[in-house]
């Protein structure tokens, strides 16, 4: 019909970008632009979403009680740190565990364990990631929980010690991959002149690779521990949910995701709906600031790699 | 001394990697056990025969099937939303953003990539009661607020996934346009894009597969035990993660019990496929790399 | 003519079959006309009847679509306030703030039920005083030994604020005591029994209408939590089961709500163990 719609049939890979009306490419790049910063602006808006429901506890004068110990909304007492509390106690002990496991897995796979069996391993994990979290934790609740509990005399099960263990089996591949992805790029070079050097594997790696790997791990402990405290479903799932600030391992816990969870508040206007918001702020914020952090670390390695 | 810390860190790495081995096999082990014989028609659609209910003129009770229909609504449409956007700004952030501005862009992506699923869906509920109390009074949570909310939770996967896809071609793949008279525009549309296609996929698969598995998202925003098959965009919806996670707390009979082994298993599986499918492209693509390289 | 006699054949069939069909089951007759969507959400102690309801209806009416959810009796008399779904249930009367914020809640209440103490079927214990049950849950006596059982520590399970099965037992079973923050909470009943029958030294408390050989209720001052010593008065731990709605209910909700008081309804609503209110 159309000159150019021929003319689309003999080039039919130019047709998207030469139509008659047409778009040129600034016009394109733009749209990709748009596309760009409606998608980073979208972290602002649930920051600002997350601060405008929490500034009626400003307002209030409550948000001071925020910090304090007892949840018990009937007495107007809407403590949340037995949650932050219970929440960093978590992700810490399940980093804890979950990071030397990890720098086992990486020695391992970089050389301590046979050469054939590395590629299994790391398949392994990558295969770990995709399993689901729900998973983990409903059969954390029918394997581990009842394990703990007819073995120690202390406590139903569902504890900080049963959260711990599972998360940081939901931490793990983001813990290996991370310390392995610098291994890779550090080892080939440092190999053959520890080769030449005439010192074991161990030495090798402990007092050569893994302390030119240092960006790697100092972001896979970082990483690990956003993951951790962001995760909802393993602390509401095996915790317990008791908020109070945990004594021992065998202590049931509660974190602020469990809290959120746990929480359905529907009344936009009394307290406890907006201190759950206060609860989302102080999540986003500390994950907000792991993230920052792993920014500039990434950063200055770069810097350093540049500059080398 | 220096002997026996050397022959501990040996022994260390043999362990962990011998333990986490025996964590993953029990876990699988334990869900083939105890899924396996589940699996059947019984599991999917209860009492109701398979046709009609697969169509869902016979209403389905205590079954699969409606959360495997509301979990593949829900990824669809996530992945419809966040699809052509997580696209266009991945090409946009590799291919023309200036440095100063893509840092910040890239911070920003990053810090939405942080934020815990929870919040995202504490997002949406908020959002909801929100509208509602403005220009919506009908606002109610669904599948579309729900799927809008897991959309925002793989944004930034699927930006990551192409920029780095594109990012990762080499020097001289990048010249090839220039070279031809291209421009900048036509050299990405042509050449750049095509030639990472096969890792963007990837990175779309791979944001699927984490969309069908979360559940924090969704539990604030419109997933219920019982809701039948999804009855439209704005009406509530089942989901497979959610009932496992519901069976957990709360299964009544041992039947039921059976049943939620039996919904572990098709969502490893289901993920696990994602997972595998999404590597598989990626590692395709490296090898093909290597090959020409 | 053969085609004639075939098509008034099938006519009358056809009749017949249109009234036959709701004549097996004349309470469902109500439904007839109707079609659409009902929310219900709030008090799980409702579910198992909510649920049978629902399945009896929709079977017959497929134009029907019921949907029910759990999240407590607070949760239930917020949600319906804010319009967020038809029917809210709760385990307890709508409170004094409650009514003052959405005032144009009607309720209706269909079934006594009570909240028993439970343990596990495997704990030797068969009864408490409310005075020990008071000391369990303010943390005074923490091992099973003091109340005659077995030397272990009692697990404490207890529910979230929003639930009224929690505030009708703080109320009339702990009187108004504390509940000691180590409890490990659950989030409805079904979710109460499933704790304790997997845990051999739980203490927990939950609806009679959920108990069943799982879990082990226990008599509270000597006095068995049934539903005949519910009716009778000896049992003193008991409440009302209420739906709630905001304003007159649409015709489809009032329906739902007429069959659950119905006879066919009652019949449920016994089934499950609870009292029909009538």
């Amino acid at each position: 019909m159309n000159p150019q719609n021929s003319n689309d049939k003999r080039y039919p890979n130019q047709g998207l970008l030469n139509r008659p009306l047409n778009w040129t490419s600034k016009d394109w790049e733009t749209l990709l632009q748009s596309a760009t910063i409606f998608s980073a602006l979208i972290v602002l808006a649930l920051f600002g979403f997350l601060v405008y429901f929490t500034l009626p506890l400003f307002a209030d004068g409550q948000f001071s009680e925020l910090f304090s110990v007892h949840w018990r909304p009937f007495h107007g007492e809407f403590g949340l740190l037995s949650m932050i509390v219970g929440t960093l106690v978590l992700a810490i002990s399940a980093l804890l565990i979950a990071y030397p496991v990890g720098l086992g897995i990486c020695l391992f796979v970089h050389g301590l364990g046979p050469s054939w069996l590395a590629r299994p391993v790391l398949l392994l994990i990558h295969g770990m990631t995709g399993v689901p979290t729900v998973v983990y934790g409903f059969v954390a609740v029918f394997l581990l929980v009842p394990l703990l509990r007819d073995n120690f005399s202390y406590g139903s099960g569902f504890s900080l010690l049963a959260a711990s263990l599972t998360l940081s089996v939901l931490i793990l591949p983001t813990v290996v991959l991370l310390i392995n992805s610098q291994l890779q790029q550090v080892i080939p070079t440092l190999r053959v002149t520890a080769v030449a050097l005439g010192i074991s594997r161990v030495q090798e790696l402990t007092r050569i690779s893994l302390p030119a790997a240092s960006y790697g791990l100092l972001a896979a402990a970082i990483l690990g521990f956003g993951r951790a405290v962001g995760d909802t479903l393993i602390a509401l799932m095996i915790a317990g949910n008791a908020a109070q600030i945990p004594e021992s391992a065998f202590d049931s816990i509660r974190t602020l995701t469990a809290h959120i969870a746990l929480v359905v508040a529907t009344d936009s206007q009394s307290t406890i709906y907006h201190s759950l918001f206060a609860c989302g702020l102080i999540l986003f914020l500390t994950t907000a600031s792991v993230n920052l952090l792993l920014h500039q670390i990434k950063r200055r390695a770069c810097r350093e790699i540049n500059d080398e | 001394m220096n002997r026996l810390l050397s022959s501990c860190v040996y022994c260390w790495s043999w362990m962990t990697t011998l333990g986490i081995s025996l964590v993953a096999g029990l876990l699988l082990f334990y869900l083939l056990s105890q899924g396996l014989p589940t699996i059947g028609r019984e599991l999917f659609f209860g009492d109701a025969p398979i046709w009609a209910g697969i169509f869902g003129q016979v209403r389905i009770w205590d079954a699969l099937w409606p959360a495997c229909v509301g979990t593949l609504f829900l990824v669809l449409l996530a992945a419809l939303m966040a699809v052509p956007l997580g696209i266009a700004s991945g090409i946009y952030l590799a291919c023309f953003a200036s440095k100063p501005f893509k840092r910040i862009l890239s911070l920003l992506v990053e810090l939405l990539a942080g934020t815990p699923s929870i919040v995202m869906g504490l997002f949406g509920f908020a959002l909801i009661l929100f509208l509602r109390n403005t220009f919506l009074p009908d606002a109610n949570t669904s599948l579309f607020l729900a799927a809008s909310c897991l959309a925002l939770l793989i944004l930034p996967y699927l930006i990551f996934t192409t920029q780095a896809a594109l990012e990762s071609l080499s020097y001289e793949y990048r010249l090839i346009g220039p070279s031809l008279g291209f421009s900048q525009l036509q050299t990405v549309f042509h050449i750049l894009v095509p030639a990472a296609g096969r890792s963007i996929l990837g990175g779309v698969i791979l944001s699927v597969g984490r969309a069908a598995e979360d559940t924090a998202v969704i539990m604030l925003t419109g997933v219920i035990a019982n809701a039948g098959l999804p009855q439209g965009l704005f009406g509530k919806f089942e989901a497979l993660p959610f009932r496992i996670f519901y069976l957990a707390a709360e299964y009544q009979t041992p039947a039921e019990l059976d049943s939620a082994y039996g919904t572990a298993l098709v969502l490893l599986s289901l993920t696990g496929m994602l997972y595998g499918g999404a590597f598989t492209l990626h590692k395709t693509l490296a090898w093909r790399w290597n090959q020409n390289g | 003519m053969r085609q004639r006699l075939f098509q008034k054949l099938f006519f009358t069939f056809f009749l017949l079959a249109c009234f036959t069909v709701p004549a097996v089951s004349g309470e469902l007759d109500r439904f007839s006309t109707l079609q659409g969507e009902i929310d219900i959400a709030g008090g799980t102690a409702h579910i198992p009847v909510m649920k049978d309801a629902a399945k009896i209806i929709m079977t017959s009416y497929p134009q029907i679509n019921i949907t029910v959810a759990g999240g407590g009796s607070g949760v239930g008399v917020q949600k319906v306030g804010e319009g967020l779904v038809d029917i809210g249930n709760a385990g307890r009367p709508v409170s004094e703030k409650e009514r003052e914020k959405y005032s144009k809640l009607r309720s209706f209440p269909f079934a006594i039920d009570g909240v028993a103490p439970v343990v596990n079927p495997a704990n030797p214990i068969s009864g408490l005083t409310s005075v020990q049950i008071q000391d369990v849950f303010s943390g005074k006596i923490n091992n099973w030994k003091y109340v005659g059982g077995d030397d272990v520590r009692i697990h404490i399970y207890s529910r979230d604020e929003a639930s009224g099965t929690r505030s009708v037992f703080w109320k009339k079973c702990l009187n108004r005591g504390v509940i000691v923050e180590s409890a490990n909470i659950v989030a409805s009943n079904g979710a109460m029994k499933v704790a304790v029958s997997q845990d051999r030294y739980a203490l927990g408390y939950m609806s009679i209408g959920h108990l069943d050989n799982t879990v082990k209720a226990i008599k509270l001052n000597g006095v068995a939590p049934t539903q005949d010593n519910a009716i009778n008065g000896s049992y003193p731990v008991v409440r009302k089961l209420f739906m709630n709605t905001n304003g007159a209910p649409k015709p489809l909700v009032q329906a739902f709500i007429d069959y659950v008081l119905s006879s066919e309804g009652a019949g449920n609503i016994s089934g499950h163990g609870y009292i029909p209110l009538r």
